[in-house]
């Protein structure tokens, strides 16, 4: 979930190279998100959730507390996906529970990278 | 007339009989002892005149007028004309008594005298009998007697006026004013104990130099100025000046006047002057003047610190606005540029068989644009923090800054083969991120902006000046024109074009305010194709 859509096209691109693009959902902010998560069966809950910080509405933060003090979500690894690595915001994500804090890719390898990451989350 | 009694004018011994009588007339008929001696002088003055130049000159006595107002008469009547030979004796024998008449009786003449009578009773026919029979039995005349009495009463009068000379010392020196007379001349002759008391001595006369010691220098120049323009042209003078006081020397507020006195034909006879202590007026003026100085001050202390409290309050957006911007700067800029970077990158691996020459040429292109920006963001966001964050300061050895600086530019250094040599640095008080800025930024320049021909030499020193350390960063580089050595410390000012050294023309900036902020101060000077030593001065 993010609000720049840029950033949905980008990691759609890398998906779509490797037949992948099906596996991807996206949402412009938290409550959207929880929305859509809402909305799913029990069983086809995501593998991993990508989570912008700065967002409209109900913000990064804000979302991953609420996913990991739901018990339907809080098994799902959250992964934050940051413009800049912020200490201070990473070291609370952590001790919220996020899986991960990744910054956004500035080359075509940082990027291929973090997708490779991705791809190894999901099951099946 | 009421005659009384006449005397003939012949001889000297005629005289002092003319004389004697006029007092004696002048006694009986209540004049005072002064009155007495200026009529009896008048008249003489006149009846000598007629002894020496008349032929039958003769004096009459007597009282003449009304019942309420009389007069005492002295006639002197000759047949010839004597009274053109004796003006002088005339002039002063009018200053003597009021009232003299000279008339001509071809060819004689007859000069009246008279004086009022101030008589407390009345004249009855009786007592002017009296008077005549006194006369008629009046003993002869001894020359000797005579000028035996009149000694006595020249010695009588200098006695008097010893006495009221004595009265008018003690009146002037009781006075609380100074006073002195100084004479036609301009020499002081007289002056009162006050003066004495407080001046000391006063100099010989009025223009003497030795006034400048008993006043104040500023006061001095105009006094001079005054008091030779006032002597010239016999003017009164009315001026404050300060004068020195002996025991205290203090110099105290005097009005000073000088006031000449003529005489009946307009010449100057002296002058006389007073000095009156008007240092507490002086002062009081002074108080109020300052008072209302104070008052204004006030107002315009409260005007100042309104505009001040509107200052800071507009200081304080305007810093609140920079820190968005700064916030903006960081996220909101760098943000798109890292899409930028990341679209130029992706486009270079995934598509550069799509691409022609020219096409991979206008990518380059995008990519230093890009870069450009990314550099000038940067810069500004450092510049922008340093004014808005609080520093922590520490003790900073600057060795160990040094040694970091010229790690980070290892690489450089080795591509340029560049010699750098660092004295041993002192420990500074200071922030230890921002020193290593001021240092990096310096050394970064002294590198970048070195000959191409020739390997950079750079030389970093230290003295130390009045509780200040004073460090050297020279270089053997391009250098510039001296008049630039303000200048480039400007934001966004820049020497040369992009194309020839890359850059914001923001570093210099930053140095600036770093040293600043250490309360230091750094400044250049330059030799163009010699060399750029930048210095700064950091207190101890």
């Amino acid at each position: 979930m993010d609000d720049d859509r840029e950033d949905h096209f980008i990691l759609q691109e890398y998906f779509a190279d490797v037949n992948l693009s099906h596996c991807l959902q996206f949402s412009a902010n938290g409550k959207a998100a929880l929305d859509l998560l809402d909305g799913l069966p029990p069983d086809n809950l995501p593998d991993a959730i990508v989570l912008d910080l700065n967002m409209p509405i109900l913000n990064g933060t804000q979302t991953l507390l609420q996913l990991k003090r739901s018990p339907r979500y809080k098994a799902i690894p959250v992964i934050i996906y940051s413009t800049s690595e912020n200490e201070s915001d990473k070291r609370k994500c952590l001790s919220y529970g996020a899986e991960d804090f990744l910054i956004k890719p500035s080359t075509y390898e940082a990027g291929m990278k973090i997708v490779e990451y991705l791809i190894s989350m999901i099951k099946g | 007339m009421k005659e009384i009694v006449s005397v003939s004018l012949e001889n000297d011994m005629d005289l002092i009989l003319a004389h004697k009588r006029v007092m004696k007339l002048c006694e009986l008929t209540g004049f005072s002892l002064m009155s007495q001696t200026s009529i009896a002088t008048a008249i003489s003055e006149i009846a000598r005149c007629a002894i020496e130049h008349g032929t039958e000159a003769r004096l009459k006595l007597g009282i003449e007028g009304s019942a309420t107002r009389k007069f005492l008469t002295a006639v002197i009547e000759d047949s010839v004309d004597f009274s053109f030979k004796c003006a002088d004796a005339l002039s002063y024998a009018k200053r003597l008594v009021g009232n003299i008449e000279v008339s001509k009786n071809q060819p004689g003449v007859q000069i009246v005298l008279q004086q009022m009578l101030n008589f407390p009773g009345t004249f009855t026919p009786n007592k002017i009998d009296s008077y005549v029979e006194y006369f008629k039995n009046e003993a002869p005349l001894s020359a000797y007697d005579e000028i035996r009495r009149k000694n006595l009463l020249l010695q009588e009068f200098a006695d008097k006026i010893k006495e009221s000379e004595d009265d008018y010392r003690t009146l002037t020196d009781s006075l609380p004013l100074m006073m002195f007379t100084i004479n036609n001349r301009g020499v002081i002759v007289y002056h009162n104990k006050w003066v004495e008391q407080f001046v000391g001595s006063l100099p010989k006369e009025i223009t003497s130099p030795g006034w400048q010691n008993l006043m104040s220098p500023q006061d001095f120049p105009l006094f001079l100025k005054t008091a030779t323009n006032a002597l010239q042209k016999i003017i009164p003078i009315k001026g404050e000046y300060r004068l020195k006081e002996k025991s205290t020397g203090n110099f105290v507020w005097h009005l000073l006047t000088m006031i000449p006195l003529k005489n009946e034909k307009e010449v100057l006879i002296k002058w006389i002057g007073f000095m009156v202590d008007i240092h507490a007026n002086k002062l009081a003026e002074k108080t109020l003047k300052d008072n209302v100085e104070l008052k204004e001050m006030q107002e315009s202390l409260v005007q100042n610190k309104e505009e001040l409290q509107a200052k800071i309050v507009e200081l304080n957006r305007s810093n609140y606005e920079l820190e968005q911007f700064a916030h903006l700067a960081t996220h909101d800029l760098q943000e798109p540029l890292r899409k930028l970077f990341y679209y130029i990158d992706t486009l270079k691996i995934k598509y550069t068989g799509l691409l022609d020459a020219r096409g991979l040429n206008m990518l380059k292109n995008m990519e230093a644009a890009v870069s450009r920006m990314k550099e000038l963001i940067t810069d500004l966001l450092n510049y922008s923090q340093l004014h808005q964050r609080k520093l922590e300061f520490g003790n900073v050895d600057l060795n160990e800054t040094l040694l970091e600086i010229l790690k980070d530019f290892e690489i450089s250094i080795q591509e340029k083969n560049a010699t750098i040599d660092v004295d041993p640095l002192p420990s500074v008080w200071g922030n230890a991120s921002r020193l290593r800025q001021l240092f990096s930024n310096l050394i970064s320049n002294a590198l970048k902006y070195s000959k191409k021909d020739e390997a950079p030499h750079i030389q970093i020193s230290v003295t130390e000046h009045d509780r200040h350390f004073i460090f050297n960063i020279s270089d053997n580089g391009i250098g510039f024109e001296e008049q630039y050595s303000e200048q480039i410390f400007g934001l966004f000012e820049r020497l040369h074009t992009r194309d020839e050294f890359p850059g914001t023309g923001i570093g210099l900036s930053i140095c600036k305010r770093i040293a600043e902020l250490h309360n230091g101060h750094i400044s250049a000077r330059s030799a163009p194709g010699e060399y750029t030593v930048f210095q700064i001065k950091l207190p101890h």
